[in-house]
């Protein structure tokens, strides 16, 4: 098998996210040397007040924001498509996306702006998302039997089409202007991310990354088939069970951080598997840090392909994602 | 049925959607022989092997490993005392055949040097020793067959559940691959359909029909003329080397 040294890749993977997030951070300073920069970036006495709160108050919640939502996006189709075998999962197989868009257009829509800004839309969006994932599980689960993987998938189709209909309801019945910005949303955006937004991606996905690596055999196991992985031992319900929360969690984190970001989460895990091959326990790391480092990039060239417009991330990594995406139909069609 | 089997079903019986698929199964196997678990197309075979490999749980009665309900086992412990082959399509894109071999050493935590050497000699063992480093991806069917019998082979528990192991094999790694399983000398229930194979390897048979164990002993005290007729409807004789069949049995 051709496979590139993990050490390696790891390493080369954080420079190139250590660098994304710079750029990401200094983009449109150009005329600056780096030593100023630098001085901004740590805070330094001497540095200068404008940049410093360029960087600290406006890039840098945001590259970090958009860091974690492609780690965790990531992370959790590396999940779904391992415990669901599915080379096609991604992270919004179980509703989750139209749960969010619904629960964001139902409150741009219909509440007091007011009502929306001091209770949150990302909260709303997350609500939305867990509501349309415990409806997706309590459609598949049978008591005693647990969850069937084709089921799940049908269930989870199910409710993203109910979710998405009433999203078009609210759509339809909005003003022009209403429409606009929760179209913004639905695309994909972390404009406006402030330092109060970065707390709970920045606990549950480290936290999350630890349990999944701790799993990381037991997903190897999961890819022989479930029979095998429950005679070798695996608990394997347990395991789908608590890993299809952790997923759903983590993404509805990343819905409430940046909107409904498509592609990252369905792609980078294959491209992470086509460098260090399927075991999780190089899987992981990699995949985590190609969905940080490709959304870092998105996100900055989001914010200046067509400066002072800022496009939707989902639209830019549908433009990127198309190749590898046509590349893994492919491979799928030939049965991987 | 042997005074102290190291497996012993009781009375298990399993039902979905309304059609029984076993009623009050009763058997025990002895220690260190090699058992077949006969019967035709639906009687009940995988059924029963999935209960004991713990892939089906909501069967009636009771299964006892070595004197304890299947229930009270820890999971990897039981793992590690019962290894199966099961019959379970799958893809194993990004694996190698070594990675997948390794992974049926999970139930015992083996230092590293020690599952690569368990892993190598068990490839080995199966004529796949030396594309150790390959994608599992490109095998045939019959290769991956073999690799799955290398990772039981790895492990070797004391019991070897087999579901129809001779599946997608050609007539050399059949003979093979069970004659290394019958080497270890470890207790073997093993699904066939091949009744002449069945005759080569095991000590004693269970005939399963319609869900019920119709009968239980050697294989020359279980396949009679009349049940290969009423059970196969098949017209055949039971022999030393194997079952002589004349012709399927018309209706």
């Amino acid at each position: 098998m051709n496979r590139a040294p993990y050490g390696l890749t790891l390493t080369l993977a954080l420079l190139a996210l250590i660098l994304a997030m710079l750029a990401g951070a200094f983009w449109g300073t150009a005329q600056l040397p780096w030593d100023e920069r630098l001085r901004a970036l740590f805070r330094l006495p001497d540095a200068q007040p404008n940049l410093q709160l360029i960087v600290w108050e406006w890039r840098l919640p945001r590259v970090l924001m958009v860091a974690m939502v492609g780690g965790a996006l990531a992370l959790s189709g590396v999940i779904l498509q391992a415990l669901l075998r599915n080379p096609l999962a991604d992270p919004y197989l179980l509703g989750l996306s139209s749960g969010a868009s619904a629960a964001a257009t139902a409150a741009i829509v219909w509440l007091p702006a007011a009502f929306v800004a001091s209770f949150g839309l990302e909260l709303l969006a997350f609500l939305g998302a867990m509501l349309a994932f415990i409806l997706t599980l309590g459609l598949a689960f049978q008591p005693g039997r647990g969850m069937d993987k084709l089921v799940l998938i049908l269930a989870g189709v199910a409710i993203s089409l109910f979710f998405q209909s009433v999203s078009s309801f609210f759509l339809h019945l909005a003003e022009p202007h209403v429409t606009r910005n929760a179209l913004s949303f639905l695309m994909g955006s972390a404009a406006g991310t402030r330092w109060g937004d970065i707390p709970p991606l920045a606990i549950v996905l480290p936290l999350g990354f630890i349990v999944v690596l701790a799993s990381a055999k037991m997903l190897d196991a999961v890819l022989l088939g479930d029979e095998r992985a429950v005679a070798l031992g695996v608990p394997l319900p347990v395991l789908r069970f608590g890993l299809l929360s952790l997923a759903a969690l983590l993404t509805g984190l990343a819905v409430a951080g940046a909107g409904i970001v498509g592609f990252v989460g369905l792609v980078v895990p294959h491209l992470a598997r086509m460098v260090v091959g399927a075991p999780h326990g190089r899987l992981l790391s990699i995949a985590v840090l190609f969905g940080m480092i490709t959304l870092v990039v998105v996100d900055l060239l989001s914010r200046t392909l067509l400066a002072p417009e800022e496009l939707p991330l989902s639209v830019l990594l549908a433009l990127f994602a198309a190749p590898p995406f046509v590349y893994i139909l492919r491979r799928v069609r030939r049965g991987l | 049925m042997a005074s102290d089997p190291i497996l012993a079903v009781e009375a298990v019986g399993l039902k979905k959607g309304g059609s029984t698929l076993l009623d009050n199964v009763s058997f025990g196997l002895e220690r260190g022989r090699f058992h077949a678990l006969l019967g035709p197309n639906g009687a009940g075979k995988s059924s029963l092997m999935r209960i004991l490999y713990r892939a089906e749980t909501d069967n009636s009665g009771t299964v006892a490993v070595e004197g304890r309900s299947l229930r009270d086992w820890p999971r990897k412990a039981y793992a590690a005392k019962l290894g199966a082959l099961v019959q379970e399509a799958v893809s194993l894109s990004g694996l190698s055949l070594a990675e997948v071999v390794g992974l049926g050493l999970l139930p015992l935590a083996l230092p590293r040097a020690e599952a690569a050497a368990r892993s190598a000699e068990a490839l080995a063992l199966v004529g796949l020793g030396a594309r150790a480093g390959e994608d599992a991806a490109h095998l045939s069917g019959g290769e991956q067959q073999r690799l799955f019998f290398a990772q039981l082979l790895a492990l070797d528990p004391d019991i070897y559940i087999l579901d129809e192991p001779h599946n997608h094999l050609d007539l050399h790694y059949q003979y093979v691959l069970l004659d290394a399983v019958k080497q270890r000398g470890k207790t073997v229930l093993a699904s066939f359909h091949d009744l002449t194979l069945a005759t080569r390897f095991c000590d004693r048979a269970f005939l399963l029909d319609g869900g019920k164990l119709v009968a239980a002993g050697p294989l020359e005290a279980v396949l009679t003329r009349e049940r290969l007729a009423s059970v196969y409807r098949i017209d055949a004789d039971f022999r030393a080397d194997g079952v002589q069949i004349r012709g399927a049995i018309a209706g």
